[in-house]
């Protein structure tokens, strides 16, 4: 007892802790639980509880449409960054010296260019090459920004990787190729396992980009910022909420997945 | 019969750097030959050279006859266990095992069987489903052992294999390889630096020392007859007694250390009165007694240390004003004697003579 009272740092550490796990989710907590107000409008005591509102969202076609084009822009880019990821990750790993710092320095660049500048050069640049808001856009748009997270993550683990693997399997008769996919590729497996997850995050959870370089169709992101302008209502709670619940479902999954890989 | 692998002329610098120089080698089939020197005295070079991960500077390397110096190492027939093993991680030890005969395009079939095999050769075949990393650290070994053999390479290359493991285990190991050996008839070229290592196992040791090699031959006589200073030393524990000659008859030289004429072999040394020259003692041809031996060479000494070691007991014996002599004697040969008054002799065939001017 006297020993607790004595460890002021650690208790303060502690603390501080915990009220930060409050910051962090009180406001989602609030989210969540106005989703089931019985009431269109946002006030509280909650009073009765409903999952009237999740019965019309799922049933919102706009909602749906917009679900459907998020994700397969985010699987896109995430097919699209992973690849090119990879092969920079490989590139660079293949570096010696100051060279590869440089390399390493561009291939980040994207990553820490703020999100407007990085959306409007985009915009002026699909508009001086005549390629049209759309699709296409977004996903060229994402990718430029997915691309150094994939990088940093198979470096990370490439870097990890004991040197004489290749030699091992190159002396076994296996060339380069071979040695690629079958060593090398199943080693970083689970650092690329991590990237595309964090692609899949990152692009269906981007706005700026979106709305600078999207058509008419909707992303999840624009269509919840569409809806909240036109008034804050429990529907757009209940879309949060499901995008809250998916997100921590898949970073959770992940997370086991390379925390098993790693044991390993 | 032609060698299975000749290096000729070889040299490799890295920079300004010669790391293997003037290596002219022959390895005869079957054979288990041991690169062995200091750290850092070309030995990893000279295997990685043969393996196909460093390309000579000068020199020619030929395997069964062809000349490999230029063929990456996936296309020659030789293969490596590599020191920390290089164990696929995500592949269980039969797939290990199998990689390289899926790569020659053995069929599935034929792979299985060689593959258990191979796991029974080494008392392995519970773990074929295994994981490296649910595995020990001498079972690894001997996967990656299985692993470089499953190809049947013309030589298998071994960098310093067993240095990972505990004393114990690797002496287990140094005659479990030894014996998978002479069951597979496989030449196996081997490197360590640890001599005791070179000595069980190999047929021939190859000295290496700053990139040259500095004497090759069986461990036997390598041991008994050291060409240099440097192998003396580094092969086992010795005296290494700096003398003049001064005089010779019918293959024996008579020198000169510390007061004392020491009758010695010549060996294949032809050494003149007034050459300075090493008289190569090794410990435990020295003998302990009370009374004079009846030995060529024997002198008075005091026990300076004594230390019981089981066996044999290790001595240190003053002669004259300082000078030490190693010893290893039996145990029962030193019970009771005084310390300040023993004799201590040897005959005069086990010492070899080693000219001066090899001394590093
Ligand atoms: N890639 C390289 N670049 C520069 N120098 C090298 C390179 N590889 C080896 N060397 C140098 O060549 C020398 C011989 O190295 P090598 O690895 O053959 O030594 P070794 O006899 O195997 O030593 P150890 O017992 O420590 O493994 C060393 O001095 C080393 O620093
Ligand atoms: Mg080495």
């Amino acid at each position: 007892m006297r020993a607790m009272f004595h460890d002021w740092p650690g208790l303060a550490l502690k603390s501080f802790y915990w009220l930060f796990v409050l910051y962090l989710f009180l406001p989602l907590s609030l989210m969540v639980a106005v989703s089931f107000k019985d009431a269109s409008f946002i006030s509280f005591p909650l009073g009765n509880l409903t999952i009237d509102w999740y019965a019309k969202v799922i049933q919102d076609k706009q909602f749906l449409d917009a679900c459907l084009y998020t994700i397969m822009i985010a699987a896109a880019t995430t097919a699209i960054a992973t690849v090119i990821g990879v092969w920079i990750a490989m590139l660079i790993g293949s570096l010696r010296g100051a060279t590869q710092y440089v390399a390493f320095a561009i291939a980040c660049l994207p990553a820490v260019v703020p999100g407007m500048i990085s959306a409007i050069s985009l915009r002026i640049f699909i508009t001086t090459i005549d390629l049209p808001t759309g699709t296409v856009a977004i996903i060229l748009g994402h990718v430029v920004h997915a691309v150094p997270f994939v990088v940093v993550m198979v470096l990370t683990r490439l870097r990890s990787m004991p040197g004489n693997l290749v030699d091992a399997a190159r002396d076994l008769g296996a060339d380069s190729t071979v040695t690629f996919f079958r060593v090398t590729l199943p080693y970083l497996g689970p650092a690329i396992f991590g990237g595309m997850i964090f692609c899949l995050l990152l692009s269906s959870d981007d706005f700026v980009r979106t709305f600078f370089l999207g058509g008419y169709r909707p992303t999840l992101p624009m269509l919840i910022f569409a809806r909240v302008q036109s008034g804050m209502s429990p529907e757009i709670n209940v879309m949060a909420t499901l995008v809250l619940v998916v997100t921590a479902v898949v970073g959770l999954y992940a997370e086991y997945l390379t925390r098993r890989s790693r044991i390993r | 019969m032609e060698p299975v692998v000749q290096f000729e002329n070889v040299r490799k610098s890295f920079g300004s750097f010669v790391a293997v120089d003037n290596l002219n080698l022959n390895i005869e089939r079957g054979k288990f030959v041991t690169l062995l020197g200091p750290s850092g005295c070309g030995k990893s070079t000279t295997l990685r050279m043969l393996g196909g991960f460093e390309t000579p500077t000068e020199g020619r390397i030929l395997l069964s006859g062809r000349d490999v110096t230029m063929v990456p190492p996936n296309r020659r027939n030789v293969n490596i266990v590599f020191q920390d093993y290089a164990l696929f991680p995500h592949m269980t030890v039969a797939k290990n095992i199998a990689f390289g005969l899926e790569l020659k395009g053995v069929d599935q079939k034929q792979i299985q069987r060689r593959v258990s095999e191979l796991l029974e050769l080494v008392q392995l075949q519970e773990f074929a489903s295994r994981l490296p990393s649910e595995l020990s650290g001498g079972q690894r070994q001997r996967v990656a052992l299985m692993r470089a053999l499953a190809p049947d390479p013309d030589v298998l290359l071994l960098d310093e294999p067993l240095s990972a493991l505990d004393a114990k285990l690797r002496q287990t190991m140094q005659i479990e390889l030894k014996a998978i050996q002479e069951q597979t008839g496989k030449t196996f070229m081997f490197v360590t630096h640890d001599q005791e290592e070179a000595l069980t196992m190999s047929d021939t040791i190859v000295v290496m020392n700053n990139g040259r090699i500095e004497q090759m031959g069986d461990p036997a006589s390598l041991y008994k007859r050291p060409g240099s200073a440097f192998v003396a030393t580094f092969l086992g524990e010795t005296n290494l007694l700096r003398s003049d000659v001064v005089g010779t008859d019918a293959g024996e030289a008579a020198v000169r250390w510390n007061g004392m004429t020491i009758k010695a072999s010549a060996g294949a040394l032809s050494p003149k009165a007034g050459d300075a020259i090493y008289v190569v003692l090794r410990p435990e041809a020295i003998q302990c007694s009370a009374g004079e031996p009846g030995v060529a060479n024997r002198v008075k000494g005091r026990i300076r240390q004594r230390v019981f070691k089981g066996n044999h007991t290790s001595l240190k014996v003053e002669i004259g004003e300082g000078h030490l002599l190693n010893a290893l004697v039996h145990p029962s040969e030193v019970e009771g004697l005084s310390l300040d008054d023993i004799w201590v002799g040897w005959s005069a065939e086990a010492t070899t003579l080693i000219p001066s001017r090899n001394a590093s």
